[in-house]
């Protein structure tokens, strides 16, 4: 049995099966907001349609000649009452709307969070963070914007389309035969313009999309442009995607404007009158049924006008549900293997014929061997795309091998216990990614409980302790947008010390800083050098000084190793390698 | 999304005089005159149309009132329809004519804007954020011309309260006030919550742009958190933030759902007053059963105007502020003005600065600078930041202006050739490498369209025997993404160089990458490095300590002057600014430093 690698004890459960399920688990849990929600609706639609019936008994009032100030007076206080109890059902429908989109974006994002906190770490690296980001936030957003203003319009407008429906045959049978005939129109006509005005709309924003992106990297790129001398060929490139997105809107435009729903309702209008009309001339209603009925068909003014937008909401709230349910559901390979081995480490790593290809990782491996010692220090070298990076993942299991065997300390690593492992092996990506806390705090992050000491002495093991100390805040220093910026190589340190603190038996450093000036290199040297003390150490380097001192060099080249073996045997044997070391050796340095 | 207004501005904009600023705008859309016309005229006619609705209906009541119902009152029911179908033509016609005019307005006004954008010089892009002038040229644009279809939806509404205003004043002017009464009350209800509205939104956008950051930061931590087992500490701080964003949302969707049920409170206030003073006066025989219908179902042809009106002049405000903007990126001043276009024949790569003085904005960086480079010699410049290295790459390349003294390229001043010309001439790879979005070889022949594939084929081979194309998944015909992004460093490097071996020009000049690159990547970089360097004069702002030594003569720069010159081996000798230089940039990358890493690490190992 697979068990994620995070859950979160007493939470919720909801139904993955359909986005329309789910959805659906999720309001359940909220129903009394669904029940005001719709109350309020059909009262805000029953109110409205109050006020026609109303003025039509005044009509009456007066032409009976019987009436006085009181009665007419009590007729407008009618109409004053019902509209203000309207305009608080009108509130409940809106904010209960409101209140329940609201919920469900903090619902689902919250179960979208635990979801991807029990994914494996390959899910993580396969996953584009963008990707996730997108759906954690918009996605959500709309699921939220779906019920309001969405759902809010869809089934407010819903009770003002319907209402007719029921009121008009009690004034007289045959009044529902205007608000009916209009329904049926409306609806073959409102779903024939939805599908005419998608994909014009989609179009739209395609040929805007393009011809901003592309603009954008013009301006972005304006050096080589000019340089280059092309720009009358950007400008008539850009004139090219402007012109495309014009053809587009127009073509929008043109849609827009054959808006059927608005000649119905005219039509709908004429129809009730003469309707109103021929009835009383027949003598079977009277003025006042005819006032209200001509106004009870007014009310279909408001669907016709919020529906376009209202529908679109609708679709979009949906495509996004279905966007992160698919995420939610997206099996994860890795497994905690709780009762697996989880001894301490020695550090010693054996690479057996192995095998790595998936999808979404950009390199394969393919008949990969080799043996590391306990405590040697490793350096992995090759082009960009040769597998550098995918291998080492492949020792914390970040990625599992598919063919051959990654093999710790004698034991295949699919053996060992997953936190027993990873706890153990400390990973020092490119990109060092810190939290926005204060500089302790990140680099405590592995051990919460470290003294102020412990995180010093690890930062000065690390050259991190100089520059932290020039800011103004010191350790409380805080990072990211609304503190500090550091650079690559200070991130770098911060991570390092991070490791000291956790002391790893095995340190995976994919280092691609550069040093501009040689004092910093030789702080980065002597950090990298410490941490690879007393540890089994593997370096995905371009530094030739780093690759001078390992151990061990290992040299990928499309997936395979090209060459194995210490520094002065390689220089022996491997031509590329030897090219790299001789142009240095032109002259003296 | 006037919210922000204010912070965007720049220092090229500039406050445009109202007649100024119309005349401009007018001059874009006087060629749509006649399209103008006609969506005036649908305008009037469906103001019309929509104004004779309740006219009719209150004709029809008033003969049905006086118990005469004749064929003229069915005539009135066929009028309504035909008013129906005119409103839908009008609007069709107008809707169509208004996305015709706009979608031109909008091409024209995009094309001039990023006309004028690339017309200017390099200072002009360093001083402005490239992501605002994309949003000018797109954005700003389009909310310019869409003011044209609001001004049409409101004036259009407007003059249909207009025309029922004429007639009710022509029916009964003593009622007038007490449909008139609520009008203003309305327009100060709807315009305090548009404030109201305005507040909480902002606050919330404020709030939400901070949960926004925090959830984008718990997202990415994920994997950092899972490394160090850290789950369950880091979910803790997401749903912290997930319920604040929740508090803050439900507060401004509560001011929000209230904007409509208020006004719709109002309305029947309004029919409430209408039925009852309505009523009385046809009582008291004053005014007619036609007139009674009319006044109350006038109320909502005044309704939806005010409420626009609430909106309508902060977002013609804003259209207006959209228009000075793109004009003000439009009308820029270029800094770099050419006194003569003479075409430029082949170039021997003679380049001289005769005294030049360069200052950036009020800073001197060049004062009476003076050098020669001659053809085909391969010059590196070194120096601290802002010694006045790339500032020398940048006015060979007429990228800047420069204040005084002289420039010539073979013995021709610069300020007299053909830009286009010149700088065909001339190879460039900046400092980071950037590329176009399309394949390896789009980007190859960049500057030279018409290059074979074959021509490109047999150069890509010469550097590293086309090992690094087989890095590429597709070789030369892979997608390099979004401004090179699928490519890696090092790639792009090589295809910047490519492009620029491709193009075979007279002068090279070369920001060399500070990006860290892995060694085989390095040595075939240096290989078309020494490619282009035999064919060309090149200008070496050099940070690789193989290209220095490459040079034929290191200029050594400081505060914008030359204190030493030679090659690599007699500067080091003399013992001065360069060596100092060295010692500080390119002591790391010599053989005997990385040997020594060699000999401090087994030295350590054995003590510890």
């Amino acid at each position: 049995m697979v068990v994620a690698e995070f859950t979160l004890a007493r939470a919720p459960v909801s139904d993955r099966r359909t986005p329309l399920r789910w959805i659906g688990s999720h309001v359940a849990r909220h129903a009394w907001l669904v029940v005001m929600a719709s109350l309020g609706a059909f009262g805000n639609a029953a109110l409205a349609a109050v006020v026609p019936i109303v003025i039509g008994q005044a009509f009456n009032l007066v032409l009976s000649g019987q009436a006085d100030a009181d009665s007419l007076l009590r007729l407008s206080l009618i109409i004053l009452l019902s509209q203000i109890v309207r305009g608080i059902l009108q509130l409940g429908r809106n904010f209960g709307a409101e209140l329940l989109g609201q919920r469900l974006e903090r619902d689902i994002r919250a179960e979208l969070y635990v979801s991807l906190l029990g994914k494996s770490m390959t899910f993580h690296n396969l996953q584009p963070v963008g990707d996730t980001m997108a759906r954690a936030t918009n996605d959500v957003r709309e699921i939220n914007l779906m019920f309001n203003p969405g759902l809010n319009l869809v089934v407010g407008s819903a009770n003002f389309l319907i209402m007719p429906l029921f009121i008009a045959p009690a004034i007289y049978p045959t009044l529902i035969l205007t608000p009916l005939l209009f329904l049926v129109a409306y609806i073959l006509a409102l779903w024939r313009y939805l599908a005419e005005l998608r994909p014009v709309t989609e179009a739209e924003r395609g040929a805007f999309g393009r011809m901003n992106s592309r603009l954008a990297e013009a301006i972005d790129g304006i050096e080589v442009v000019k340089g280059s001398a092309q720009e009358q060929q950007e400008v008539a490139r850009f004139s090219g995607d402007a012109r495309r997105f014009r053809h587009a809107f127009v073509r929008q435009g043109e849609v827009e404007a054959r808006f059927l729903p608005l000649l119905l309702l005219g039509i709908a209008d004429a129809a009730a009158f003469l309707q109103g009309v021929w009835l009383y001339s027949q003598g079977a209603i009277d003025l006042g049924q005819v006032i209200a009925f001509v106004g009870l068909i007014h009310l279909f003014g408001f669907p016709t006008f919020v529906s376009l937008f209202a529908y679109s909401q609708v679709s979009l709230g949906m495509a996004s549900a279905r966007r992160i349910l698919e995420l939610i559901n997206r099996h994860t390979e890795l497994d905690q293997n709780v009762g697996g081995h989880g001894g301490r480490m020695r550090g010693e790593i054996e690479f057996r014929s192995v095998g790595f290809a998936h999808a979404g990782a950009t390199t394969g491996l393919s008949e990969v061997s080799f043996h590391i010692r306990p405590g040697q220090t490793v350096a992995i070298v090759g082009q960009t795309g040769a597998g550098k990076t995918t291998l080492a993942k492949l020792v914390n299991r970040t990625y599992d091998v598919a063919a051959g065997r990654v093999i710790v300390d004698g034991l295949d690593v699919r053996g060992w216990d997953l936190a027993s492992l990873r706890g153990q092996i400390s990973m020092i990506e490119q990109d060092v990614f810190l939290f926005s806390r204060t500089i302790a705090e990140n680099i405590a992050f592995g051990r919460p409980n470290s003294t102020q000491a412990e995180i010093e002495t690890a930062a000065r093991a690390a050259q991190a302790h100089d520059f932290i100390s020039a800011f103004q805040g010191g350790y409380q220093t805080l990072v990211g947008e609304r503190g500090v910026t550091l650079s690559g190589g200070q991130r770098q340190r911060i991570a390092l010390a991070r490791a000291f603190l956790t002391d790893p038996r095995i340190l995976i450093l994919d280092d691609a800083t550069s040093s501009i000036d040689s004092a910093t290199e030789d702080e980065i040297q002597q950090a990298i050098f410490r941490a690879a003390q007393g540890r089994t150490t593997l370096i995905i380097t371009h530094r030739l000084s780093q690759i001078r001192w390992a151990d061990l060099i290992v040299v990928l080249r499309q997936g395979r190793v090209a060459a194995i073996g210490p520094h002065e045997e390689l220089m022996r044997t491997a031509v590329a390698y030897r090219r790299i070391f001789e142009r240095y050796g032109e002259a003296p340095g | 999304m006037n919210f922000f207004g204010g912070l965007d501005a720049e220092s090229y904009d500039r406050t445009y005089r109202d007649r100024e600023l119309a005349r401009r705008m007018w001059g874009y859309f006087r060629p749509h005159a006649r399209k103008l016309t006609w969506i005036s005229l649908a305008i009037l006619t469906m103001s019309v149309a929509g104004a004779a609705g309740p006219l009719l209906v209150s004709a029809g009541v008033q003969s049905m009132a006086e118990g005469v119902v004749s064929r003229v009152t069915f005539g009135l029911a066929a009028l309504l329809f035909l008013m129906g179908l005119i409103v839908w033509g009008a609007n069709w016609v107008r809707r169509r004519l208004s996305a015709q005019a706009v979608g031109d307005v909008m091409l024209e006004l995009r094309a001039d804007a990023f006309r004028a954008t690339v017309g200017h010089d390099l200072s002009f892009f360093s001083e402005h954020a490239s992501g605002r002038v994309v949003s000018r040229i797109t954005s700003d644009t389009q909310e310019f011309a869409q003011v044209v279809v609001l001004v049409t939806d409101v004036v259009s509404q407007i003059l249909e309260a207009m025309i029922l205003l004429a007639v009710l004043v022509f029916i009964e002017w003593r009622l007038l006030p007490w449909l008139l009464i609520f009008l203003p009350v309305l327009l100060v209800v709807s315009i305090g919550f548009r404030r109201l509205a305005r507040r909480v939104t902002r606050r919330g956008f404020r709030a939400m742009a901070n949960v926004n950051a925090i959830i984008k930061e718990a997202v990415t931590g994920i994997a950092v958190a899972k490394n160090f087992r850290q789950e369950d500490a880091i979910y803790q701080e997401f749903a912290a933030v997930n319920a604040q964003s929740y508090r803050i949302n439900v507060q401004r969707g509560f001011v929000l759902a209230a904007v409509f049920p208020t006004l719709n409170a109002l309305g029947g206030a309004g029919t409430a007053l209408l039925v009852y003073i309505g009523g009385m006066s046809v009582m008291a025989g004053v005014i007619t059963y036609g007139a009674w219908y009319l006044f109350i179902s006038s109320l909502d042809y005044f309704w939806f105007p005010v409420l626009n009106l609430s909106a309508f002049w902060s977002q013609v405000q804003g259209g207006l502020s959209a228009a000075e903007r793109v004009f003000g990126l439009i009308d820029a001043e270029a800094a770099v003005v050419q006194t003569e276009l003479r075409s430029v024949p082949p170039l021997q790569g003679d380049v001289v600065f005769d005294r030049v003085d360069f200052r950036y904005t009020h800073e001197p960086v060049l004062e009476s600078f003076s050098l020669h480079i001659r053809p085909g010699e391969d010059v590196a410049l070194v120096g601290h930041t802002g010694a006045g290295k790339s500032t020398i790459a940048k006015l060979i390349s007429r990228f800047y202006e420069y204040q005084g003294g002289a420039l010539r390229l073979d013995g021709q001043d610069i300020r007299t050739l053909n830009l286009t010309d010149y700088r065909r001439q001339l190879g460039i790879v900046p400092q980071v490498p950037f590329l176009f979005s399309g394949t390896v070889a789009d980007n190859v022949r960049y500057a030279r369209p018409e290059a074979s594939q074959a021509e490109m084929c047999t150069l890509a081979r010469k550097i590293g025997e086309g090992e690094w194309l087989e890095t590429l998944p597709d070789g030369l015909e892979t997608e390099v993404g979004e401004r090179g992004g699928r490519l890696s460093m090092g790639q792009r490097q090589l295809v910047s160089l490519l492009r620029v071996l491709v193009q075979r020009p007279a002068i090279f000049i070369l920001d060399e990458a500070t990006a860290s690159i892995d060694p085989f990547t390095e040595y075939q970089i240096q290989q078309a490095l020494r490619l282009i360097l035999e064919e060309s004069t090149s200008i070496l702002i050099a940070h690789r300590l193989s290209t220095v030594r490459a040079a034929d003569r290191i200029i050594v720069l400081r505060q914008g002057a030359i204190i030493e010159e030679g090659n690599h081996d007699q500067l080091l000798r003399q013992g001065g600014h360069y060596a100092e230089l060295y010692n500080a940039y390119f002591r790391h990358q010599s053989l005997q430093y990385i040997e020594s890493a060699r000999q401090m690490a087994l030295g350590d190992k054995a003590g510890s």
